[in-house]
Formats: structure tokens, C-alpha cells, sequence
């Protein structure tokens, strides 16, 4: 779904990840790497084939966009390090394009990890007039992206019919990455007269009516 | 001594207090003393404690001749309650015995409740008679050395067996068994058991179905019958009743007059929020109960429970509105009458409940029945007939609940290790998993191994690990801790504590119900108005709220009941009976329901199949009428409604009763097609179910519970829980990555078995069916909804199923603005 912020060119894709046409980006947030491999360290005993599945996402939405660049809005990494971070490691070699992360909450293993890939993290990163932080800020000056909340929305249709989706949230300022990650869950938002949602389903990406 | 000296101790014993064995208390000493296992079929209050409890003492005697100078040290008999409450009762009446036949034997209790110091106590010096409940006994098997502990065990009870049978304590209670029968070989097995309608199978599963204690063993019947008068509350005119469920409050006055004629009244209500109403409508409308009035119900805290029971043994209350909670255990001998709000959905509960007043010998028992909806008039008319007829309900063992074997499994690494090939012989012999294959018993070791069946180059997995010797052992001390904390195979809403700002436990309630509430909101819960403060370290922190304020009642989610197999019977034939002159008082009262209900539609008959359809500003409706009850309703719902959607795109929400189901879409349903496409036949009813949507709905709900019984989430540290909103929303997310990762994950086809046999009911649903197949199809298309569907359309937990796709649906639906 292609959508205009700006004067900016933005594709909405259905796995949560967002291209960026004029910067020939694609921003991802919330992936949480790790997390499988972190439960299975303690005898969870999640599927392992699980732990691929973000890597084979992430490859689809690269093939499709084939970006310069890819920026992380924060909760890349999970957890402590775990076995994961050697997967991930792989994955960023083969690639072989910039990365930048901007660091969210549950970024805490040693920045000199992804300085050994060559990963540039930022606290939140201004691009024109849009700021890119982790946890969503409201300012008049700057349109903000971010993630962190995982927002989903509920709908509603005649013969007492709902559904619950993880979508892109936005409100005048502001756009809510759904979480990119496998392994996570929604907060349900409400929107109120100036907010657009776009929920995203597994097939595609459907802007909603809201009334 | 010989078994006549022994007989002779017991029988001065019970000289003494003037009363004399049953034969049921002497046939079980004999068949004791004679090396049996074995099942007692006995009520409580019956005197059941004494007929195994003797025998117990004697075989002590027996072995120990010099018994009142020498004690020999050990445990020796353990007795398993289910329910905690129990244990303080069946400890007095132990110590009684011991003590009056000088033994010095020594009685003790180790549940939940037991402080860290007694139990330390415990471990270097066991009771001789350990009072105990299953969860409890696991973690002794859960403990180092644990083989020492039970060597010299000659006896275990398990007490209320039926309550256990037919769920996954009672497999964890067989697993138990089975490694008992294996390191203490001289004990004894026996269960007591209420009446169930399958006696026989309850004492093969209970003793192991390959096993020599099976053979050798016996089942006891009590034969006590005693008398039970069952009326219904009738109002005197039927128009102003409530077409649908209202709490039964309108009935309050007719309630007020029964309390007033007698000793002690217990109200038993279905649900705990209907408990809470109806303690404040009594005190409201007839204050001069203040005092005299009390409320029971599982959240309560502790102490006011047992304030409560001792009032009623005091005969200081004149009534107490309660739950299930009441169901089992203590007597109450100054309650003479019961009044069941709203349908009990099985004969078994509801003779449970009236055997609760009149309790000495001699007396009958009084129980009231007050229907909270017309319909419900129908089930207390069958209810009579039951209890009539002495019919009673099966309690339906679980088979291959892989999910408890791989936590007994963990308990058994955590204690001293174990070997595989010694365990598989010992859980072959049980009931559960009697037919265990060896490819799924490696998968299970596999998986407390590896997490998985392969391994793979980076994974760090760890859990069980495999020594040397070929012993599996759990050695993080971490994983030993988390495992022992999880223990159990109840998995309840998280609960929150309601605590005053300035001190002082009230009860718990659960997470959900406060997540609704904004600080100021007033809630009343224990029959207090209370202001809701804050919520601080898992506790909800509350004041006493201004008596006027409005105030919503706190609610409990917890399970809806079905009626059972042969309530649903019952029903329909006396339902049949409305259109003969063959009427009983309640169809009689209901009479000016009928005639609304054939203005409209019909009353059907034994042969005839209802359907009605008719538009409302929701929708189109199509509401059937099996009168199967709720379970086999909510399956046949899933499989029509997936079957019509395969004859062209529609999305359906999904309503059920104990008397029928809704269809209801946007859309308007071709019955024509659904008759000529036959979509009621029974034929490929497995596959269908199979792919409705519905199906893996409900198996994602059964996977929460697996997911916590076997390990795979984690419930948080004592007095910490994890929100259930991360656990809820942890296993639902882990539904799906099985779903896609490891579809032939043996826990996660459990979860689809136990919702095709135990939710869905799929035999009872192939019955239904083939009965309608029998029967004429009447389809009513209706200007307004009927009597009979109201119940029904109104119910506001419903399920969904839609051949649309996600793009079609989401076309046709919005959110909605904040407010």
C-alpha cells in the first residue's frame, strides 16, 4: 500500500516493514532477534526453526525493495546474547548494506557487537523533517517514526463480527510501526478523529475505515 | 494378633461411642487386612474416614504387637485429599483413633498451607499418617532421597476420587501411583469414590490398568439411600418471568419465605458473581438478615471461609448464599434446606448439593430449585426424574495427556534422575497411558532433552540432561527451582490480592476484572462496597467506597458448564411432554411460554427437528434446536456453519445454549441448499470439524494449559506471577509457532485430541446427529425472535467462522473512535 507523508513516497508492506522511495530505505522496527533462542537457553522448549523465520521475512522484504539501506527503530535484539546474535551476524555479512539501529529498551547487549558489524546506533535520528526514535514522541516540529508499542486495532462488522490485526498507526505527527518480530504480541489502540490506521494482515496491507 | 483380636479392638472402639460398623466399614477392614486394593463407593458423612483409617491402624498393630511401648518411626499410611479445606477434619478424626487405642502413632498435614519450617520438620521425620493433596505428593517425588521417604509405606488413600477422575490431577495422581506400586512394595491402594455412573472403570483407573494391584483388588458399595424431596420454585404468574437469564433475583421474595421456614439454608449459586448479587439483593431487600447471613465462594479469603463453615456447624446462620466452593467435604448438620439458583447441568452435582442439608441418619433432604429463565423450568422438571431414578453422570478419564507425563517426568529428573526404561514399564501399566507407543515415548524424552527432535549446529537448549550411565538428570539448580514452582495441573486466571490501604485481606479477584476499572471506580466483592485505589505489587489496594455510589459487581471468567449426556435426555423428553396433557407443575406454569413460542413457531416433538430464521437489526439469524447441550451445540455450530461456507463465501458468529445454536451473518443463509446439500450428515464429520476454523480456536485455548502444565512457559516466581496477559499472550503466540514450526509436536496435537473428545464431545455429536437424521426437519422462518431462541441471540460470547477472505472482511468492517 503506497501512502504520502510529507511530500515523501512510503510503501507499507505486510510484514511491518516500511520502504522509503526518495531514501531508497527500508525502516523495520521492533524484530526482537534472540527471544526464541533466549527461552530454549532457559528450557522453553519453543520450536527452533521459529528463530529462522524473522531472517526469511526480513530477505523477502529486501528482494522485493532492494534498498541502499536498512535503519532498525529499536528492539532489534532481544536479550542478553545468545546463540541467535551468531545467525544474525551471518545474516548482516551476506547482505552487505548499511545498517543503522536506533536503540530501543530492550537493546541492551554491548554496543562493540554491532560495531564489529558495522551497525551505526543512534539514541534517534533526524532525516529532514522526520525524527526517527524508538518510543513514540510527540513534537510539532518534525514527523515522528517509531515502534515500541506494537499497535494492533480491533475491528467490527454487522452480524456481530470482530477482528484483531497488528497495523501502522498514525496520527498527525506520528507513525506506529506494527512489530516486525515472529514472536510478539499487540496492544490495541483506539484511534480518535485525526488517526489513519493501516492494518496489516499476512496477505496485505488495508487502510481502515473508522467511524 | 489375628484378624478376630483386631476386629475385636475396632468394634470396643466403636462400642464406646454407642455406635456400631456399618457393613460397608467392615468389609473394607476385612479386605485391607487381607493384602487388597481397592475402591469404596461411600458419601460423606457416611462414615468413611473410619472404614480406612481402621484398618491402617490395625495392620500397624498387627506388625508391631508391642505397639503402645515401642513406636517404629516412618510414614506409613498417606492420605490424598483434593481438597486442602478437608485435610484439618480428616486429621482430628485420625488423631482421635491413634490416640484412643493408645498407639502413639502421629498424624500430619502437608499441603499448600504448610509453613517452610514444618515441612523442613517433615523431611527428617515423616508422620506416620501424612494428610496430603496431589500436587503436594508430587513435589515429595520432586524431592532428594525420595525413594527413603515412601519405602516402608503401607497404605495410600485417595479420598473423593470421582473429583480427581476426569481430570489431569487424577493423571498425575496415577503417575504418582504407579512409581508408589514400584518403591514401597507393600502398599496398599484404595479410593473413595461418590456415585458416578462408571464405578468399575474408576477403580481400573485408579489401581493401573496392566497392573497386579488391579487384579487384586475389590469394589465396596456403601448402599446408603437416603430420601430426597425436590421442588420447584413457581411463581404465581408466569408472565413477568424473564425469557432469558436474570440472576433469579425476581424470585427473591418466594426465597425469603424457604429461609424463614428453616434451621439453616444454603443458596447455591453456578457462579461466583451470582453469589455477590444475591448476597446483596437479601440484604438489601430483607435487612433483618444482617447478621445471620454469610457468603462462601473460592475467592474469599481463607479465614472468612472458615469462619463461615464454623458458623454454620454453630447454628449462629440462618442462611449462606455460596459457590461449589460448599460443594464437598465438612458436614454441616444444622442445614436443612438447599437452594439451587439456575440449572446445576448434571444430576450428579445437583444430589451432590441436596445431600448437603438433612446430613444425619433418619432425615430427608430438602432442595429447592429456582430456574432463573422460563426454560430452564424444562430442566428442573427432568432433574426430579433423575434423582427419581437414581440416574448419574460418567466421569470421562483422560488418555495420553503427554502434557502431565512431561512434567512427571522433569519431577522425576529434578528429584534423583531416573531411567528411562524402568519408568516406561511403570506408566504402560496406567490407565492414561496404557497405549503409549514407543516412537511417542522417545519423542518425549527427546523433547525434555533437546526441546525439539533434532539438533541443531547453535542450539543452547537445556533442560534434562542424559549422564554417563544413561540416567536423566536436571542439574541447573535454576531449572530445579522454576520446575518445582510450577508443579500442578490446575491453570487458573491470574488472581491479584484485595487488600485494604490500611491492611486487612479481603479475597482475590482476577487480573481482567481490574484492567476494566480506573482508579475511584467502586466495585462490591465480598459483599463490601469498596473504592478501587490502586494496584501496588500485585495487590489491589481498595478503601470502603460511599454506600450510594454506583457500583458494578466483580466477575470471574471460568469455564461455562454443559449438560451432561444424560441431562440432555432427560430434557428432551420431558420438552416432548409440553405437547401431551402429560404435564408436570413446571411445564404446567410454562404453559403461557409455549403458546408465545407456537404463535410464532412450534413446539417440537420427539420426532421433529426445529429450525427458526428471522431478521433482526443485528442480522439474519438461524437459530437449531438439537437440545443436546452446550458443548455438542458449540460443535455442530462449527461444523454446519464451516459446511454452509463452503457453498459460497460467508462469515458467521457463533451463539449456543444448552437447548440450541445460532447462525448469524450479514448475510441471509440459503436453507433450501443446506437440506439439499444434506449438511447434517455424520459422515466426515471428523474432517470437517477438523478444518473449521472454530476447531483451532478452541485446541489454542487447550494449548494454554498444556503450555503450562508441560513446561513451556514459565508462570513466574511465588508472589510475582507474570501477568496473564504475557502468559495468555505467550502461549496463544506459541500456538501459532507450533502451528507453523512443528505441526507434529505431540503436545500441540494433544491440545486438537483434547478439544475433539473433551470440548467437543465428537461421540456424543455423531449420536446427535444420527439422530436428526431420524427426525423431520421444520424450518420456521419468523417475523421476531421466539421464546425459545432469546436465551440464545442474546448471549454475547460467541465464536466466529468465514470462508471470506481477510481482504472481503476487512472491506466490510471499521473501527471505532475513541469516545
Amino acid at each position: 500500500m503506497e501512502i504520502e507523508i510529507e511530500n515523501n513516497n512510503f510503501t507499507l508492506h505486510a510484514s511491518g516493514a516500511l520502504f522509503w522511495k526518495e531514501k531508497n530505505t527500508v525502516l523495520i522496527s521492533d524484530v526482537h532477534l534472540g527471544k526464541i533462542a533466549h527461552f530454549r537457553k532457559h528450557g522453553l522448549a519453543i520450536p527452533e526453526n521459529a528463530i529462522l523465520e524473522n531472517f526469511t521475512r526480513m530477505d523477502e522484504v529486501l528482494e522485493l525493495f532492494k534498498p541502499e539501506k536498512i535503519i532498525f527503530l529499536g528492539d532489534l535484539f532481544h536479550s542478553k546474547i545468545n546463540n541467535e546474535w551468531i545467525l544474525f551476524s551471518n545474516w548482516v555479512k551476506k547482505i552487505n548494506l548499511e545498517i543503522i539501529l536506533v536503540e530501543g529498551n530492550h537493546d541492551i547487549i554491548d554496543k562493540q557487537n554491532y560495531a564489529s558489524l558495522n551497525i551505526v546506533i543512534h539514541s534517534k535520528l533526524l532525516i529532514d523533517s522526520f525524527l526517527l526514535t524508538h518510543h513514540p514522541i510527540e513534537t510539532d516540529n518534525f514527523f515522528n517514526f517509531c515502534g515500541h508499542i506494537h499497535p494492533g486495532i480491533k475491528l467490527k462488522g454487522k452480524g456481530r463480527q470482530f477482528l484483531n490485526l497488528a497495523c501502522f498507526f498514525r496520527k498527525p505527527k506520528q507513525l506506529i510501526f506494527p512489530a516486525f518480530g515472529e514472536f510478539t504480541g499487540n496492544f490495541y489502540l483506539v484511534p480518535t478523529e485525526n488517526d489513519l490506521v493501516y492494518a496489516v494482515s499476512k496477505e496485505a496491507v488495508f487502510e481502515v475505515v473508522i467511524n | 494378633m489375628n484378624r478376630e483380636e483386631l476386629f475385636t479392638i475396632a468394634e470396643n472402639w466403636f462400642k464406646k461411642h454407642n455406635w456400631k460398623p456399618f457393613a460397608f466399614q467392615t468389609q473394607t477392614w476385612t479386605a485391607f487386612l487381607q493384602n487388597k486394593n481397592g475402591l469404596l463407593n461411600a458419601p460423606t458423612g457416611s462414615g468413611k474416614t473410619y472404614a480406612l483409617w481402621f484398618p491402617i491402624i490395625l495392620n500397624y498393630i498387627k506388625k508391631n504387637p508391642n505397639y503402645k511401648s515401642k513406636h517404629k518411626p516412618g510414614l506409613k499410611a498417606i492420605w490424598i485429599t483434593p481438597l486442602r479445606a478437608l485435610s484439618v477434619e480428616i486429621k482430628q478424626a485420625a488423631e482421635k483413633v491413634a490416640e484412643d487405642l493408645k498407639t502413639n502413632l502421629t498424624v500430619g498435614i502437608r499441603s499448600g498451607d504448610t509453613s517452610q519450617s514444618e515441612r523442613t520438620k517433615q523431611k527428617t521425620k515423616m508422620p506416620d499418617l501424612l494428610i496430603t493433596t496431589p500436587e503436594s505428593l508430587q513435589l515429595l517425588l520432586a524431592s532428594k532421597d525420595y525413594v527413603k521417604t515412601f519405602k516402608d509405606c503401607d497404605a495410600i488413600v485417595i479420598d473423593e476420587w470421582h473429583e480427581l477422575l476426569g481430570t489431569k490431577r487424577g493423571v498425575q495422581m496415577e503417575l504418582a501411583l504407579s512409581r508408589l506400586k514400584a518403591i514401597a512394595p507393600n502398599l496398599r491402594i484404595w479410593g473413595i469414590s461418590a456415585t458416578i455412573g462408571n464405578l468399575e472403570l474408576a477403580q481400573e483407573v485408579l489401581l493401573g490398568t496392566n497392573s497386579e494391584a488391579f487384579e487384586n483388588s475389590i469394589l465396596i458399595k456403601a448402599h446408603i439411600n437416603k430420601k430426597i424431596n425436590v421442588t420447584s420454585i413457581i411463581p404465581e404468574k408466569m408472565e413477568t418471568y424473564p425469557w432469558r437469564g436474570h440472576m433469579g433475583l425476581h424470585m427473591i421474595d418466594e426465597v425469603a419465605k424457604i429461609i424463614r421456614k428453616s434451621k439453616t439454608t444454603l443458596i447455591f449459586t453456578n457462579v461466583r458473581s451470582a453469589c455477590e448479587l444475591w448476597f446483596q439483593a437479601l440484604l438489601d431487600k430483607y435487612p433483618e438478615f444482617a447478621g445471620e447471613m454469610a457468603m462462601h465462594h473460592g475467592s474469599i479469603n481463607r479465614e472468612t471461609r472458615l469462619w463461615v463453615e464454623n458458623a454454620i456447624r454453630n447454628e449462629e446462620l440462618k442462611v449462606v448464599v455460596c459457590t461449589s466452593s460448599l460443594d464437598l467435604g465438612v458436614d454441616f448438620a444444622p442445614v436443612e434446606t438447599i437452594i439451587q439458583v439456575g440449572g446445576p447441568k448434571g444430576v450428579a452435582r445437583f444430589l451432590q448439593r441436596a445431600g448437603r442439608s438433612g446430613h444425619q441418619p433418619g432425615k430427608e433432604s430438602n432442595i429447592y430449585f429456582l430456574a432463573t429463565h422460563a426454560m430452564e423450568l424444562i430442566e428442573a422438571s427432568a432433574l426430579k426424574k433423575a434423582v427419581r431414578d437414581t440416574i448419574v453422570e460418567d466421569r470421562v478419564p483422560y488418555l495420553n495427556s503427554y502434557d502431565v507425563l512431561v512434567q512427571y517426568l522433569n519431577t522425576l529428573a529434578v528429584s534423583d534422575g531416573f531411567y528411562p526404561d524402568e519408568i516406561f514399564k511403570e506408566i504402560q501399566s496406567t490407565f492414561c497411558y496404557q497405549n503409549i507407543t514407543k516412537e511417542n515415548w522417545n519423542w518425549i524424552l527427546n523433547f525434555i532433552t533437546n526441546g525439539s527432535q533434532s539438533l541443531q549446529v547453535y542450539d543452547e537448549y537445556k533442560k534434562v540432561e542424559i549422564e554417563a550411565d544413561g540416567k536423566y538428570k536436571i542439574n541447573s539448580k535454576r531449572i530445579a527451582m522454576h520446575h518445582r514452582m510450577q508443579i500442578g495441573t490446575i491453570v487458573s486466571d491470574a488472581t491479584l490480592n484485595v487488600k485494604f490501604l490500611g491492611g486487612g485481606f479481603i479475597g482475590t479477584i482476577e487480573e481482567w476484572f481490574i484492567s476494566k476499572l480506573q482508579p475511584g471506580d467502586t466495585f462490591t466483592f465480598g459483599g463490601k462496597r469498596l473504592e478501587f485505589f490502586k494496584v501496588k505489587n500485585m495487590q489491589v489496594l481498595v478503601r470502603k467506597a460511599d454506600a450510594k455510589k454506583k457500583s458494578r459487581t466483580v466477575s470471574w471468567m471460568g469455564g461455562r458448564m454443559t449438560l451432561s449426556a444424560q441431562m440432555s435426555e432427560l430434557l428432551r423428553q420431558e420438552l416432548y411432554n409440553a405437547n401431551t396433557d402429560n404435564l408436570t407443575p413446571e411445564l404446567i406454569a410454562m404453559k403461557p411460554i409455549f403458546e408465545r413460542q407456537r404463535r410464532e413457531s412450534i413446539v417440537p416433538n420427539a420426532n421433529e427437528f426445529l429450525i427458526e430464521t428471522f431478521k433482526t437489526r443485528e442480522g439474519f439469524h438461524a437459530v437449531f434446536y438439537p437440545f443436546e447441550g452446550r458443548f455438542v451445540h458449540e460443535a455442530m455450530a462449527s461444523l454446519l456453519s464451516y459446511r454452509i461456507s463452503l457453498l459460497s463465501p460467508i462469515t458467521f458468529s457463533l451463539a449456543y445454549n444448552d437447548y440450541g445454536f445460532e447462525l448469524l451473518s450479514d448475510q441471509e443463509i440459503d436453507m433450501e441448499s443446506v437440506f439439499d446439500n444434506n449438511l447434517f450428515s455424520s459422515e466426515y464429520v471428523h474432517h470437517d470439524l477438523q478444518h473449521s476454523l472454530n476447531a483451532t480456536e478452541m485446541a489454542r485455548r487447550k494449548f494454554r494449559d498444556i503450555a503450562v502444565i508441560s513446561g513451556l512457559v514459565f508462570t513466574g516466581m511465588p508472589g510475582k506471577p507474570i501477568k496473564t496477559k504475557h502468559l495468555q499472550s505467550g502461549s496463544q503466540l506459541l500456538f501459532g509457532v507450533f502451528r507453523d514450526y512443528e505441526p507434529d509436536n505431540l503436545l500441540l496435537q494433544q491440545a486438537f485430541i483434547e478439544t475433539f473428545e473433551h470440548q467437543l464431545e465428537e461421540g456424543r455429536l455423531l449420536q446427535a446427529l444420527e439422530r436428526i437424521a431420524k427426525q423431520e426437519i421444520v424450518w420456521k422462518p419468523c417475523k421476531k425472535p421466539t421464546p425459545f431462541s432469546f436465551p440464545i441471540i442474546t448471549d454475547r460470547l460467541r465464536e466466529k467462522l468465514s470462508s471470506e477472505t481477510l481482504a472481503e472482511r476487512i472491506q466490510k468492517m471499521t473501527a471505532s473512535y475513541m469516545k
